[in-house]
C-alpha cells in the first residue's frame, strides 16, 4: 500500500469537514432562514380602550407580547420591556384572559411599555397563537410570526433569538 | 427540584467519564495495573447508571406534566395520553438526543461486561466509548440542554405534541433507528481499540458479530418503519423519498450490509481484513455524519430539527475528530493489516470484495446526491434538487451487477477457484428462468420500462439462483446456511417488488362534487363521492369524505379524511387505504375549489406490501444467523 493511497484515506474526510464547516460558518444567513416563519393569524378584537384594532398595525418590526395583571412573570420582565420600548422597539401587548379594569389599572400602576394592547378576554387570539401561558413575546416582522420566546424575556433570550433576527430585517435587501 | 436532580446526575455522568478519561490518560504510558483496569469499569458503569437514572427521572416529569420544563412545555400537553406523554420525550431535539445517549450508553454498558476483564482490548475499547458518550454528553448538556426550566414560573398548560406525531410509529420509528445507529458504536470502537493497540495476531470477529447482526436488525427495521410510517399514517403516498435524512440513514445500512458479509469472509480467513475493519469505521462515520445532517438543519427536509449553526458546528467538530482519529489510525496500521495471501479470483472472498466495491459505490453515490446540492449552492448560490431519477439511474446498473455476483457466488468456495464447469451451472438455470419470467411479466402488464426491468431482472436472478440452490440441497440432503439464503431471498423479493411497483402504480387526480361520479378504467368502475361530513373530535376538527368504488367487481367504501388541530392550526390528513395481495388503493381528499367540488388523489399501489414483507424476511434470515452464531 503506497503511501499516497494512505493520505489519501484521511485527506478526503478532512476535506468534506472542511467543506460543511465553511458551509456553516460562511452561508449561514441564507442556510438558516426560519422554517416556522408563518403569518400571524386572523383576528378581529379591540384594544383596551375599545377601539378595534387593525391588522395593518402589524407591519414592519413589531413585538407582541403576551400578558396579564395575574402573571408574576409580567411584572419581572416588565422593566425589561420599559427598555425595549426606551430604545425605540414597538411592542403591541396582548392582555391575556383578564379583566379590562384590572389591566388598565396595572398598566397606570407599573407604566405602559406597549403602543397598546389588545384585549383577549377569552383568549381566542392566543389560542391561535399557540399560547401556552403568560408571559410570551413574538416577534412579528410584516405580520409575520418570525420568533418566539416562552416565558420571561431577558436580555440573553434577545440576544440569542431576536437580535440576530431583526438586524436581518433591517439589512437592505 | 426533581427536573434539578435528573440535570445534575447526567452532569455527573458527563464528570465521570471525563474522570475515566483523565485518569487513564495520565496512567497509560506507565506500568498499568491491573486495578486500574478494575476501577475504570467501576467508574464507567456507575456513570452509565447516573444517565439511565436520569433519563428515568425525566419520564416521570413528562408523565406528571412538569411544564416548568421548557422542552416538555413545548412538547407535552396535560390533555395526552400516558403513552404519548412519554413518547413526545423523543419528538423534538433535546429529548431524542437524550434518547439517543441512553441507548448509546445502553449498548456501551452490555459490551464492556461482556468482554473478559482479562481480555487485551478492553481498556483501549471503555476509553474510546467513554469519549465518544462523553462528547454526546457535552453536546446535549451545552447547546441543547432537555433540563431547561421556564423561570421563574412555568407554562401553565403544554403546547401539545406534533399531532403527525401523535402516532404509535412515532413510539417505535425512532428508538429503532436509533437503537440501530449507535449500535455500532461498538463494532467502530472495537476496531479503533484493536488498530491502536496494534497486536494483530488476535481474533477480533467473534467478540463483535453478534452485537453488529443486532443492530444491522435494529436500523434495518428502524428505516424500514419509518418508511411504512410515511405511507401509512403520514399519507406520503410512497415508500421512499430519496429525502435526505431517508439517505442519511441509507448509507450505515448499505455500509452495514457491506460489514457484515465482509466480517464473515474475515472470519473464514484474513484475506479482507482490512475491508472489514474499514467499513466498521466507515458505518458509525456515517452514522454521525447522520447525526450531523438532521441536527444542523443544514439540509432542508421534513425530519430537520430547528436549526442551530451552534449544534451544527458542534457535532461537525466532534465527530469529525471523532471519525478522523478513526480513520487516521487505520491508515496508519493498514501496511500491517494487509495479508500477504491475494484474494482467490473466483473464491468467494473475490465476489464479496467485488460487491463491497458496488456498495461503496452505491454510498458515495447517495453522498454525492445529498452534498451535490449544497456544493452547487455554495459555489454558484444556485438551488438544485436531486430527485429519484437521479438515484434511480444509478442504482438499477450497480444492483444488476450486485445480483450477478450474489448468483455466482453462491456456488463459490472460501479462498478457492470456482471450476469452469460450476460457474456456467450456477448461472445458466437461473438465467433462463429470469429472462422467461421477465417475458411473461412484459407480456401480461405490456409495460416496458429499462430501469424497472433491469430491477425485476435482479430480483429474479437472486431468487431464482437461491431457491435452485435450496431445493436441490434438501435433496441432496446437503448444508445450506439457511440465515444466508432466507436473507437473500428477502433482497430477490424487495428489488422484485420495487421494480414492479414502479410499473404498475398509477395515480389519478379527480375532481368531483358530492353525489357525483365517474368511471375511471376498467378495474375501477363507478367512483362515486356520496356525502362530506364536518365532525368534531376532542382536540382536532375532521372533515371526512365518503366514497364508494367498485373495485374488480368488488364494492369498497372509503373514507379519507382532513383533519385541524386546534391547539396549532396544523391541517393533517388521514388517507384511506384498502389493501389487498397485489395492491393498495390509497384515496386523499384534497381542497374544495370555488365551485364546492373537492380534489382526490388516487393511487394504486402494486406490490408495495411486498416490499415490507421483503425486509421482515431479511431481518427473519439475520435473526437465524444469529441464533446459527451463539450456538456455534
Amino acid at each position: 500500500m503506497n503511501m499516497f493511497l494512505r493520505s489519501l484515506i484521511v485527506l478526503l474526510p478532512v476535506l468534506i469537514l472542511i467543506f460543511f464547516a465553511k458551509i456553516l460558518l460562511v452561508d449561514d444567513e441564507i442556510k438558516f432562514k426560519d422554517f416556522e416563519s408563518k403569518n400571524f393569524p386572523e383576528f378581529s378584537l379591540n384594544d383596551l380602550n375599545g377601539d378595534p384594532v387593525r391588522a395593518q398595525s402589524l407591519d414592519g418590526i413589531k413585538l407582541v407580547n403576551v400578558w396579564a395583571s395575574w402573571c408574576i412573570t409580567c411584572l419581572v420582565e416588565h422593566p425589561f420591556l420599559t427598555k425595549l420600548s426606551g430604545q425605540n422597539f414597538k411592542i403591541i401587548g396582548l392582555n391575556y384572559k383578564d379583566s379590562n379594569a384590572k389591566a388598565v389599572a396595572w398598566l397606570e400602576k407599573h407604566g405602559s411599555p406597549f403602543l397598546f394592547s389588545i384585549y383577549d378576554p377569552r383568549g381566542d387570539l392566543a389560542f391561535d397563537l399557540g399560547v401556552t401561558g403568560a408571559p410570551e413575546t413574538f416577534l412579528i416582522i410584516d405580520r409575520k410570526i418570525v420568533a418566539h420566546i416562552q416565558g420571561e424575556i431577558t436580555q440573553k433570550k434577545w440576544d440569542a433569538i431576536f437580535a440576530p433576527k431583526i438586524f436581518k430585517a433591517r439589512q437592505p435587501s | 427540584m426533581i427536573g434539578e436532580i435528573a440535570h445534575f446526575l447526567s452532569l455527573s455522568a458527563a464528570v465521570l467519564f471525563g474522570l475515566i478519561l483523565i485518569f487513564n490518560f495520565f496512567f497509560y504510558f506507565g506500568k498499568a495495573s491491573p486495578n486500574q483496569l478494575v476501577l475504570s469499569t467501576r467508574l464507567f458503569n456507575q456513570a452509565c447508571w447516573l444517565v439511565f437514572f436520569s433519563f428515568g427521572i425525566y419520564i416521570y416529569l413528562a408523565i406528571n406534566d412538569d411544564f416548568s420544563i421548557a422542552y416538555i412545555a413545548s412538547h407535552s400537553n396535560t390533555q395526552l395520553p400516558v403513552f404519548y406523554k412519554i413518547t413526545s420525550i423523543w419528538s423534538a431535539h433535546e429529548g431524542s438526543m437524550f434518547l439517543w445517549i441512553v441507548f448509546l450508553i445502553a449498548w456501551s454498558i452490555l459490551f464492556i461486561k461482556s468482554l473478559d476483564q482479562n481480555h487485551p482490548l478492553k481498556k483501549l475499547t471503555l476509553l474510546m466509548l467513554s469519549l465518544i458518550i462523553l462528547g454526546f454528553l457535552l453536546f446535549l448538556l451545552l447547546t441543547s440542554n432537555p433540563f431547561e426550566r421556564i423561570l421563574p414560573f412555568g407554562a401553565l398548560e403544554g403546547a401539545d405534541i406534533n399531532p403527525v406525531l401523535q402516532d404509535p410509529a412515532l413510539a417505535i420509528h425512532p428508538p429503532m433507528l436509533y437503537l440501530g445507529y449507535v449500535g455500532f458504536v461498538i463494532s467502530f470502537s472495537f476496531i479503533t481499540a484493536y488498530l491502536v493497540n496494534g497486536n494483530f495476531s488476535l481474533q477480533w470477529e467473534q467478540d463483535i458479530k453478534s452485537w453488529s447482526l443486532v443492530a444491522w436488525i435494529f436500523l434495518t427495521i428502524g428505516i424500514a418503519l419509518g418508511s411504512w410510517w410515511a405511507y401509512y399514517e403520514l399519507g406520503w403516498g410512497g415508500y421512499w423519498f430519496w429525502d435526505p435524512v431517508e439517505n442519511v440513514a441509507l448509507m450505515p445500512w448499505l455500509a452495514a450490509t457491506a460489514f457484515m458479509h465482509s466480517l464473515f469472509a474475515s472470519s473464514k480467513s484474513n484475506v479482507l481484513k482490512a475491508w472489514t475493519m474499514f467499513l466498521g469505521i466507515l458505518i458509525f462515520s456515517l452514522s454521525l455524519f447522520g447525526a450531523f445532517i438532521v441536527r444542523s438543519g443544514i439540509i432542508d427536509s421534513v425530519h430537520s430539527f430547528a436549526n442551530d449553526p451552534q449544534r451544527g458546528l458542534y457535532l461537525l467538530t466532534f465527530s469529525g475528530l471523532i471519525s478522523l482519529f478513526a480513520i487516521g489510525v487505520f491508515a496508519y496500521r493498514l501496511p500491517a493489516l494487509n495479508s500477504s495471501n491475494l484474494v482467490v479470483t473466483g473464491s468467494k472472498e473475490s465476489f464479496l470484495s467485488m460487491n463491497n466495491i458496488l456498495m461503496i459505490t452505491s454510498i458515495f453515490s447517495i453522498f454525492l446526491g445529498v452534498t451535490y446540492p449544497l456544493i452547487i449552492e455554495s459555489i454558484y448560490s444556485e438551488k438544485v434538487s436531486i430527485g429519484p431519477p437521479y438515484y434511480n439511474s444509478i442504482f438499477a446498473p450497480l444492483i444488476l451487477i450486485a445480483a450477478i455476483f450474489i448468483m455466482i457466488s453462491i456456488d463459490a468456495l472460501w479462498q478457492r477457484r470456482m471450476s469452469f464447469r460450476t460457474f456456467i451451472l450456477s448461472i445458466l438455470t437461473p438465467t433462463i428462468l429470469s429472462v422467461l419470467t421477465i417475458y411473461i411479466i412484459w407480456k401480461i402488464t405490456n409495460v416496458f420500462s429499462v430501469l424497472a426491468f433491469i430491477g425485476i431482472l435482479s430480483g429474479l436472478l437472486i431468487l431464482f439462483s437461491y431457491s435452485i440452490k435450496i431445493i436441490t440441497n434438501f435433496i441432496d440432503k446437503k448444508y445450506i446456511n439457511k440465515g444466508s439464503a432466507i436473507s437473500h431471498i428477502g433482497l430477490g423479493v424487495l428489488f422484485l417488488a420495487i421494480s414492479l411497483n414502479s410499473i404498475l402504480s398509477y395515480e389519478k387526480n379527480l375532481n368531483l362534487a358530492p353525489g357525483q361520479s365517474i368511471v375511471i378504467n376498467d378495474s375501477l368502475k363507478d367512483f362515486s363521492f356520496k356525502s362530506i361530513k364536518v365532525l368534531e373530535a376532542s382536540n382536532h376538527d375532521v372533515i371526512s369524505a365518503e366514497v364508494s368504488v367498485i373495485q374488480d367487481n368488488r364494492s369498497l367504501s372509503l373514507n379519507p379524511q382532513k383533519r385541524k388541530y386546534t391547539t396549532r392550526g396544523q391541517i393533517t390528513s388521514e388517507s384511506a387505504i384498502k389493501a389487498s395481495v397485489l395492491k393498495d388503493t390509497y384515496l386523499t381528499i384534497g381542497d374544495q375549489l370555488d365551485n364546492g367540488s373537492w380534489t382526490f388523489s388516487l393511487k394504486i399501489n402494486y406490490f408495495i406490501k411486498w416490499i415490507w414483507l421483503s425486509v421482515a424476511i431479511m431481518v427473519f434470515g439475520m435473526l437465524l444467523t444469529i441464533f446459527k452464531n451463539k450456538t456455534s
